[in-house]
């Protein structure tokens, strides 16, 4: 049986296994509305509440693929990371490469350098100028205080800006006034040897509220194809803050910061040591109910030394305000204006070169959009473009347009049409290798913005009171896209182009009052070539480095006594290039809320096999051993 | 196929871990937002409004939404026919806070989030019960916030903001609710 067989038929299995459940559970009927008006307000007291049903959204969000990972999402699947949050979303590739790694993207192009997915933690962009992608590795926040993760699919360059080219992932905390109290929590198991961390919020005055927390990990390592370990073990600390003041009903203030140290062992060199903070203000002035004023301003250190190979210390600086108002009826217009200046200094070694050694560069941004109500409640047009001027290639403009129409309450068909770019990085000017010629492989100093055109089509409705779906598809053009173009020495280029389709759907669905199951469907075809004139051999293998197709289920069951039981089925398609099988993980907790304020859970990862690779070739790769820990949570 | 049969297996051991467990009996459950349009409609037997703001019998004692509505048809079906105090029970919604002047009670829609300053400044004083979602709610000076808590739906009342707005709440609802002071510190 092939393997997509078999992980269809486990699918399938499980919702035929798990179908039973609602007759079992029907001795407990929920109230309908009617009898829930009956009830005494005590009795009202006592309910369970279900599901914690989506928030309503505005109309930006609705005209675009996005999905929400909710708190409560996020405490149902006990997972310990942001990265691990990011799975079961539709369109999102996430492969975790070894102990800290993950290679994860939206919407193809997926690699250990993956760079076309925008990531932002409260407003402040974690994306490294080095190669336009995320460092995973030092990306943490204490998981009870995050109100949500919102991913967009799709470009989300008008609004956001340069990187923003397959989608936007947005990592918003909660407001301090809404983690009062003290909370402990903690635990281990087998991979995950054991983890902790600490909140503490309190009030300063009846309109300021603020919040301290420190976490602090301990993971063992990966392992190697034949079941060794990997002696990749890492630990992290880290700590922060978040204060909310509201001095005036017009104005909001919020300051926070964090710090954080860490390291990776490695089995034959000196620990990776990783070490990093930042500061953020925030400041929200309303003038009226359409019209307000935020400025934002960050700074961010973080520094990496791998030893004999690269160091790095990068500061950045950030400067945003937007202003939103209504110039005439009809429009909500907004825009603003930024200053990103980033400081990058490596540490070159003889394997490997940046040069200039150290490069400061600067970022000017500017977007106007207007979202038109062309008839209220029914359709909406969302127009605008921002521009933006780097160091590397000048001027960048990044226009879109967006139609939402509503024909019936409850379901919404969206188009969209964008143009994002990628804006060159350091390792696609400034690389060489090794440290000294000769080279083998050198950058481009005059490598261009990769440039996208993206066309998108989707569906949205609440088919009946407890199902809903969401039907994603896209059609990218590429141009200009990094090739490798082979030579003494070997150099990159823009002389790759390609194209990417693909169709994401959801479905939501409150089976029981008790009992929640959710399903996901990706499908991604990636269609790469190069120029006439190009010399690259690579660029079919990406077509390879993405799964064709992606399949989950996920089920969220309570449980009497407290008890709750989630699970999750994850298809993921082989990866050709990788020589990586299709493979199928099923993950679970099991959660018991014992009292008002303690709780535990137990959480399996990665439960059908003892070990699975999810990323790389098979000489270098390292493979993820199912992992069990246990967790508890104590509020006061 | 044999892996096949351990998956399901697996699967299987879940299902029946799930099963084992005693059917549930205890406590019922509710959606989260059925639950809380069934509070609006029980808020308008457990507050009292001052005579001015439904001068006579033929006012509406109207519930508004304002922003994204969270609770479908529910609140609707839930108020159809039903009168408190001889005012019959109407529920209207609002996209600007504006227009919701005439209201009783106005449940204000995580939507609006981004200007709950400006919305609660301009409903300050009048004598409308502002509801809205979190403990930070009632802390801005919103009247009543749902907080969710050990799975259950608590309110957090901002009591000041009550009386400021001229507005009396039973103590039957406030028995289960955390009282949120003028000093932002429960008392």
């Amino acid at each position: 049986m092939s393997p997509i067989r078999t992980a269809a038929a486990s699918v399938l299995v499980a919702l035929l296994l798990l179908a039973p459940l609602p007759a079992a559970s029907q001795t407990d009927p929920a109230p309908p509305t009617k009898a829930l008006k009956e009830l005494s307000l005590e009795e009202l007291f006592d309910l369970e509440v279900t599901s914690v049903s989506k928030k309503p959204e505005a109309i930006s969000k609705i005209a675009a693929a996005v999905h929400v990972v909710t708190a409560d999402d996020i405490h149902r699947m006990g997972v310990l990371s942001i990265p691990e949050a990011l799975r079961y979303i539709p369109g999102v590739e996430v492969a975790r490469i070894n102990s800290r790694d993950y290679a994860i993207t939206a919407r193809g192009f997926n690699g250990t350098a993956a760079n076309k997915l925008l990531v932002l933690m409260d407003g402040r962009s974690v994306y490294t100028p080095l190669y336009s992608g995320v460092f995973w590795d030092v990306q943490d926040a204490f998981l009870e205080d995050v109100e949500q993760i919102e991913v967009v699919r799709g470009p989300g360059a008008t609004v956001w800006g340069a990187n923003a080219v397959n989608g936007v992932v947005n990592i918003i905390s909660k407001s301090a006034a809404n983690t009062q109290g003290l909370l402990v929590t903690g635990g281990g198991g087998n991979r995950e040897r054991g983890f902790g961390g600490v909140r503490y919020g309190g009030a300063l005055g009846s309109q300021a509220f603020f919040r301290v927390y420190a976490k602090d990990f301990d993971r063992g390592p990966s392992l190697f194809p034949n079941g060794q370990e990997a002696g990749d073990a890492a630990r992290m600390h880290q700590g922060g803050f978040r204060a909310d003041w509201t001095p005036s009903t017009a104005d909001g203030i919020t300051v926070q910061g964090d710090l954080y140290g860490s390291s990776t062992d490695h089995r034959n060199a000196d620990p990776t040591v990783l070490s990093g903070g930042n500061a953020l203000a925030h400041w929200t002035r309303q003038f009226s109910e359409h019209a307000n004023l935020q400025v934002q301003a960050y700074y961010d250190r973080t520094k990496r030394d791998i030893p004999s190979t690269f160091g790095e210390t990068l500061d950045s600086y950030d400067l945003t305000a937007n202003h939103r108002f209504t110039p005439f009826a009809r429009h909500d217009v907004m825009w603003g204006l930024g200053y990103r200046l980033t400081s990058d200094d490596v540490r070159n070694s003889a394997s490997l070169a940046f040069l200039p050694r150290r490069l400061d560069q600067r970022l000017y941004t500017g977007f106007v959009q207007d979202e038109v109500t062309l008839a209220a409640n029914r359709l909406y047009l969302t127009f605008g473009s921002k521009v933006e001027h780097n160091s590397y290639t000048g001027w960048e403009y990044q226009p879109g347009a967006r139609v939402a129409w509503t024909p019936t309450p409850g379901q919404t068909i969206w188009g969209a049409v964008s143009r994002a770019v990628r804006a060159p990085s350091r390792i696609d000017r400034d690389l060489f290798a090794p440290g000294q010629p000769p080279y083998f492989l050198v950058g481009d100093s005059t490598f261009e913005s990769e440039v996208l055109i993206a066309y998108e089509l989707g569906y949205k409705g609440q088919l009946a009171k407890d199902l809903s779906t969401s039907i994603s598809t896209f059609y990218n053009v590429y141009h200009k896209l990094r090739s490798l173009e082979l030579g003494l020495p070997a150099h990159l280029a823009n002389q790759a182009h390609g194209r990417t389709y693909g169709a994401e759907a959801e479905l939501a669905c409150q089976v029981a009052r008790r009992w929640r199951l959710s399903a996901g469907y990706t499908y991604l075809r990636l269609l790469m070539d190069v120029d006439a004139t190009s010399t690259d051999t690579s660029q079919e293998k990406q077509e390879g480095d993405s799964p064709r197709n992606q399949v989950f289920a996920r089920s969220a069951l309570d449980l009497p006594h407290g008890l709750s039981l989630d699970a999750g089925v994850r298809f993921v398609d082989k990866l050709p290039d990788q020589q990586i099988s299709a493979t199928t993980v099923c993950d679970a907790q099991l959660g018991w809320q014992a009292t008002k304020t303690i709780e535990a859970s137990v959480v399996g990862q990665g439960l059908f096999d003892s070990r699975h690779p999810e990323f790389g070739t098979p000489a270098g790769r390292r493979e993820i051993g199912r992992s069990i820990y246990g967790k508890a949570s104590w509020r006061f | 196929m044999a892996l096949l049969a351990r998956r399901a297996s697996i699967l299987a051991l879940l299902v029946l871990l799930a099963l084992a467990l005693p059917s549930p009996a205890s406590a019922k459950v509710a959606n989260e937002y059925d639950l809380k349009a069934a509070f609006l409609f029980h808020f308008a037997q457990f507050v009292e409004w001052p005579a001015e703001a439904m001068p006579n019998k033929s006012t509406p004692l109207t519930i508004g939404i304002l922003g994204g509505d969270p609770f479908g048809k529910t609140l609707d079906a839930m108020v159809a026919n039903e009168a408190v105090r001889g005012h019959k029970l109407v529920v209207r919604r609002f996209r600007e806070v504006g227009e919701a002047d005439s209201c009783q009670i106005l449940f204000i829609s995580p939507s609006e989030d981004a200007r709950l300053g400006v919305i609660l400044s301009h409903l300050k004083g009048r004598s409308i019960l502002t509801v809205g979602e979190g403990k930070g709610f009632a802390l801005r000076s919103g009247i009543v916030g749902f907080v969710l808590s050990d799975r259950r739906l608590r309110l957090a009342v901002n009591l000041a903001a009550a009386n400021a707005s001229r507005l009396t709440i039973s103590s039957k609802l406030l028995r289960q609710s955390e009282i949120v002071g003028p000093a932002g510190l429960p008392e």
